[in-house]
């Protein structure tokens, strides 16, 4: 047997099958060996994939999908030097060989006609659409020759490198480093500023999210999250929580304001005014209080605030007052505050931009945080978890895991625009003023307007979270020059808020005077550069990888190139490489690798296996290491002890070490125990970084977002609301991410529209059918924010009307992931042969990427095949509106008219 | 852990496979979240050309809460199944396990069978203009993979096993949580069996597996009455 191939046993197998009975013996069933029919993968003359895939044939070669943001582990099915299939790695802990339906038609970001195959350089006006191909030696020299000029005249800061989605675990930033620039901007505040700065805030890390211990919890309390459809870590969490739920009697409740997947399969759902989410945290925290059914001990061990003084503080949050603001019944949230603290420690609160993407949410994550430390289920079994992630190097949680980091040397990091560079020159008198206001350690923190917007000082306090959606604005303002903008699989032309505004920036020479863009797809922000490079996908590269363990033991695992990039589409790692060796002047020295592999086995040399079996398995982790339970009861490690000086105050265990003074734990009943990883070692339920941030941004201490305590405060422009004003909320379906995946055809099919949800009765009051197509119109937001409280309305679109009955009566609902005028025929929902043709920075006659639904036009939503076409695009008429302090974007806000067209 | 330790997915094909008697699945609603990971996988697995369908998840919304049900349906691989008497020329046939396959080479794209089956699991593939439908995945089972729907839900709401052999999980899964077909009324004793099953489902997809402008859905979006929405 050990001397046949794998097609030989079969064929054996099947030949004897014939002369056996049925049912009693171990045989495969194998049909039709000899008959002719294809069961093998044939490739047309046209190239496109066809006929089953042969398992027995196709190679599995493990990787990390990049669907989204939750990165699975997973494994593709290589037949023919093409991906044919994508499915779970069994042996990712998190994921445990599960995949979504991102997962699956990712391929299709791969394998479509309509890639970007050739370096484009602009021939028309920018935005016109025209392009010529040029070789990358030729497009290379010329950014580089830009790159240079500016970095030589010693302003590396005015390259912005702006990315959407950049999962290299620091290697664009050691490109950006290594130039010098601090400007390498995200979209964290589009994302999740707002719901990780009270992770900072009380437990000192984000650890990229909490990590809740849904396998063993028996109740998940629910603030507007979506784990379900949309959440980083969603896959990890759905298939934990639908356990708990189904096996062992686990219940969740969720508060949102639609039906979301999440609220669908809670056993039970409210619909709550938008943005009041923190009411009703506050109240059941008041609840549990008056019930004493909080855990004395748990708190005054952790919680740096007073029991007592805390109780005073909860007083007007009772349940009553919540209901008032939300809707939800005083008598649900006593009931739920009661049975959420009866289940403890086997609770947990989950929280997500329902929650937190408001005026208010800042605080009203504070306040969902502190249900979890008031019953005392953090880091217990089935309770409030955190754990350990990112690479790893003997951080916080990290004890005896092996020291992974990019290989040396690491470029020097940017400095900070101190008083007396000439950065700090360029700066408006306005921000100089406000900057030398700042204490010192923010001023060391500070790198100009674009990656530490100084009005927004919590975007920076902890860690560089930036406020993308006022980086164009800023430009245009004036507060930072530019001079090469590159952006890196970027959609604010599309995604972001105002989307316009960022359009109309973009389309500035003046303003932009050179605009570059990293690329897989013809996106609306590529088709407004001046040259765009082609990148390869996520399945033609390699990547660091690790994210928060739900297993609770850390692991890491490697994206690494299952096939090689079509025509000329190249890593980004290539890329940047090869820009820092024509841009010369130190870079190139932090780019010595040849091989984009080596570079990466470099990376991961100390972890214990060898780099073939590490490649062979995908994924690393320790399952014989202790669960991540209580993380802050562990005694502080020898090595950190010594030396170490205790605080006979406060009991905070220092470290001194080369005249830096580090907490490392704290004394508890005499025992040196890590404690959490913040300034006082405990849980910061109460933290003064609000009202000092408020203070050096003059904001009035009034405003809620500056309270030292969690606090629930209504939304300025929530107040006083007319009956004709709604509120508009967007969402992510579960087949999309963000833009970027409108043009999947497979995603493209389940959801290529998106009508504006609304209850019936809201329907009705305001004389709408079914079916009408209706005028949505947005204003200003108010409060303390961008352009508040301006009369004239930022922006409208026209869409169809769909009724749910479990919207909120006061909300309407829209997706924001259709509606793309680039994207090629899937992305616009229209044949765009004749386009696609004549396009230059596609080879639609690529063997590998044919696709008969695009090329035979057999997109069934389109318009011109009598469809509902491919949706609307309603992002320019979303206002900016970052949230005081942190600047997160406050999404859910949006105050609304609707008027019948 | 050891370097020459084996990893699963390359014994596939490598280790021989149970026979079963009787091929198939159990759907438990109570599990499912309508993530579509089936329905894609699916599609991905079989290059499904646009608009046909060979599984597909409902949106329904519920008549008794305020929130959406969702419904994986595929074909049910009925024990009588109306398709197989239906086809003139004998394309459609039982497989050893008791799956009801297509036999390409025999089919000759006259829909009959399309018309006969209450589940609409059949439709006509635009690239090759002959019937097509879900058949387990034979091509996976046959090497040890689990059909590719259910390879993919993350939930675990699709379970494929031997529902004739009463110490298969499937079996088991079946018994303990009472799953029975859907539309049992159409008589052709199904080999997909549901979990969470209401009666309110049957009439709300009536549909079934193809999309028709009947749905209601809110997924697979098609026009509400007269208005189409415009950009």
């Amino acid at each position: 047997m050990a001397d046949l191939d794998r097609r030989d046993f079969l064929k054996l197998a099947s030949g004897t099958a014939v002369g056996l009975a049925t049912g009693a013996l171990s045989v495969p069933i194998f049909k039709r060996v000899t008959d002719g029919a294809p069961t093998s993968a044939a490739t047309t003359a046209s190239g496109a994939a066809t006929g089953k895939i042969d398992y027995t044939r196709a190679k599995a070669v493990p990787t990390i999908c990049f669907g989204c943001t939750t990165h699975c582990g997973v494994i593709g099915w290589v037949q023919d030097d093409r991906v044919r299939k994508i499915e779970g790695n069994p042996l990712d802990p998190n994921s445990r060989g599960k995949i979504c339906a991102k997962a699956n038609g990712m391929i299709h970001y791969t394998y479509y006609p309509e890639r970007l195959l050739f370096p484009l350089e602009r021939v028309g006006p920018r935005g016109s659409g025209q392009w010529k191909r040029i070789s990358w030696d030729e497009a290379l020299d010329k950014v580089a020759g830009r790159l240079r000029k500016i970095r030589d005249d010693g302003h590396p800061e005015r390259f912005i490198f702006h990315y959407g989605r950049d999962k290299t675990k620091g290697f664009t930033s050691r490109f950006t480093n290594a130039f010098g620039t601090p400007n390498r901007l995200n979209r964290r505040s589009i994302c999740s500023s707002n719901r990780r700065a009270p992770l900072m805030s009380f437990y000192g890390r984000d650890f990229e999210w909490e990590t809740q211990d849904f396998a063993e919890t028996q109740f998940i309390l629910n603030f507007g999250a979506n784990p379900m459809e949309a959440y980083q870590g969603g896959l990890f969490m759905m298939q934990r929580i639908q356990d708990a739920r189904v096996d062992h009697g686990a219940q969740m409740v969720t508060f949102e304001v639609r039906p979301s997947a999440t609220a669908s399969v809670s056993d039970e759902y409210f619909a709550i005014m938008p943005g009041t989410d923190g009411a009703v945290a506050m109240a059941m925290c008041h609840v549990i209080l008056a019930e004493n059914l909080h855990d004395e001990v748990f708190w005054t061990r952790w919680a740096n605030f007073p029991l007592d003084d805390l109780r005073q503080h909860l007083e007007p949050f009772t349940p009553e007052f919540a209901e008032q603001e939300s809707g939800i019944p005083a008598a649900d949230i006593r009931r739920l505050a009661i049975a959420f603290a009866q289940a403890a420690p086997r609770c947990c609160t989950l929280s997500n931009r329902g929650s937190a993407k408001h005026y208010n949410g800042m605080q009203a994550d504070r306040g969902i945080r502190m249900l979890d430390v008031l019953v005392g289920n953090v880091g217990k079994p089935g309770g409030y978890c955190l754990s350990t992630l990112r690479m790893w190097s003997g951080h916080y949680g990290q004890d005896g895991l092996p020291k992974i980091s990019q290989p040396k040397p690491s470029p020097p990091k940017p400095k900070p625009y101190l008083p007396g560079t000439p950065q700090f020159a360029e700066l408006p008198a306005e921000v100089q003023d406000r900057v030398q206001g700042f204490p010192e350690v923010w001023q060391k923190k500070y790198f100009g307007e674009l990656a530490t917007p100084s009005e927004y000082p919590l975007s920076f306090h902890w860690y560089t979270m930036r406020v993308g959606q006022l980086v164009q604005e800023y430009i245009r303002q004036g507060r930072a020059k530019v001079e090469v903008y590159m952006s890196y699989v970027y959609g604010a032309a599309y995604g972001y808020p105002e989307a316009n505004l960022v359009r109309e920036v973009l389309r500035d020479e003046k303003l932009i005077p050179f605009h570059v863009a990293i690329e897989i797809g013809y996106s609306e922000q590529a088709a407004l550069a001046d040259m765009i490079l082609p990148e390869a996908t996520s399945l033609e590269r390699w990547d660091a990888h690790s994210q928060n363990a739900y297993g609770l033991i850390p692991y890491t695992g490697i994206r690494q190139p299952l096939v090689d990039p079509p025509g000329e589409a190249r890593p980004v790692q290539i890329i940047l490489r090869d820009l820092a060796r024509r841009i010369g002047g130190g870079m190139e020295q932090y780019f010595d690798f040849e091989d984009v592999e080596d570079f990466y086995r470099e990376w991961y040399q100390n972890v214990p296996l060898s780099w073939e079996e590490f490649k062979r398995r995908g994924i690393w982790h320790d399952p014989t290491r202790s669960l991540d339970y209580e993380l802050y009861e562990r005694p502080v490690p020898e090595d950190k002890l010594a030396g170490s000086v205790v605080d006979p105050k406060t009991q905070i265990i220092h470290q001194s070490k080369d005249g830096k003074k580090t907490a490392v734990g704290i004394m508890m009943d005499g025992k040196a125990v890590q404690g959490f990883p913040t300034p006082s070692r405990r849980i910061q339920v109460y933290d003064e970084i609000f009202p000092e941030a408020a203070k050096a941004v003059d904001l009035p201490l009034t405003d809620g977002n500056a309270s030292p305590l969690p606090i629930y405060f209504r939304i300025p422009s929530h107040e006083n609301l007319d009956d004709d004003e709604y509120i508009l909320t967007t969402f992510k379906w579960n087949v999309h991410t963000q833009g970027r995946s409108g043009h999947l055809k497979y995603q493209a099919e389940i959801v290529h529209t998106n009508p504006l949800f609304m209850h019936p009765e809201t329907g009705r009051e305001l004389g709408f059918d079914e079916g009408d197509e209706v005028e949505v119109t947005t204003f200003r937001p108010k409060g303390y924010t961008f352009r508040a409280g301006e009369e004239e309305p930022v922006g409208s679109f026209r869409n169809q009307v769909r009724f749910l009955r479990g919207m909120h009566k006061r909300c309407v609902a829209s997706s924001h992931h259709v509606g793309h005028w680039e994207h090629g025929a899937i992305g616009k929902a229209a044949d765009n042969r004749q386009q696609a043709e004549q396009f230059p920075g596609f080879d639609t006659q690529h063997a590998a990427l044919q696709d008969p639904d695009i090329q035979q036009n057999k997109i069934w939503w389109s318009k011109d095949r009598g469809g509902v076409g491919g949706g609307v695009h309603i992002n320019d008429a979303l206002p900016i509106n970052p949230c005081p302090l942190v600047g997160g974007q406050n999404w859910y806000d949006n105050v609304c008219k609707l008027r019948k067209v | 852990m050891s370097d020459s330790e084996p990893v699963p997915w390359e014994n596939v094909g490598r280790e021989p496979q149970k026979a079963r008697s009787r091929a198939g699945m159990v759907v438990d609603l109570e599990r499912c979240i309508g993530c579509h990971a089936c329905s894609v996988a699916c599609k991905t697995e079989h290059s499904v050309p646009l608009g046909g369908f060979r599984t597909r998840v409902r949106y329904l919304e519920r008549p008794d809460r305020p929130t959406l049900a969702f419904l994986p349906l595929l074909c049910m691989q009925c024990q009588d199944a109306p398709c197989l008497d239906a086809c003139p020329t004998e394309a459609l046939r039982r497989g050893a396990d008791g799956r009801v396959e297509i036999d390409q080479d025999r089919c000759c794209g006259n829909k009959a069978c399309v018309a006969a089956c209450p589940y609409q699991a059949i439709f006509i593939n635009s690239e090759t203009g002959l019937a097509d439908k879900c058949d387990f995945c034979t091509h996976r089972t046959e090497v040890g993979l689990d059909p590719a729907c259910v390879a993919a839900c993350p939930c675990d709401a699709l379970r494929f096993g031997d529902l004739d052999d009463a110490q298969d999980p499937v079996s088991q899964y079946a018994e303990q949580r009472g799953a029975r077909p859907f539309k049992e009324d159409a008589g052709t004793r199904p080999s997909v069996l549901y979990v969470g099953h209401e009666d309110w489902m049957e009439p709300a997809a009536k549909s079934g597996i193809q999309i028709s402008r009947e749905d209601r859905d809110i997924v697979y979006e098609q026009p509400v009455g007269e208005t189409e929405p415009s950009r």
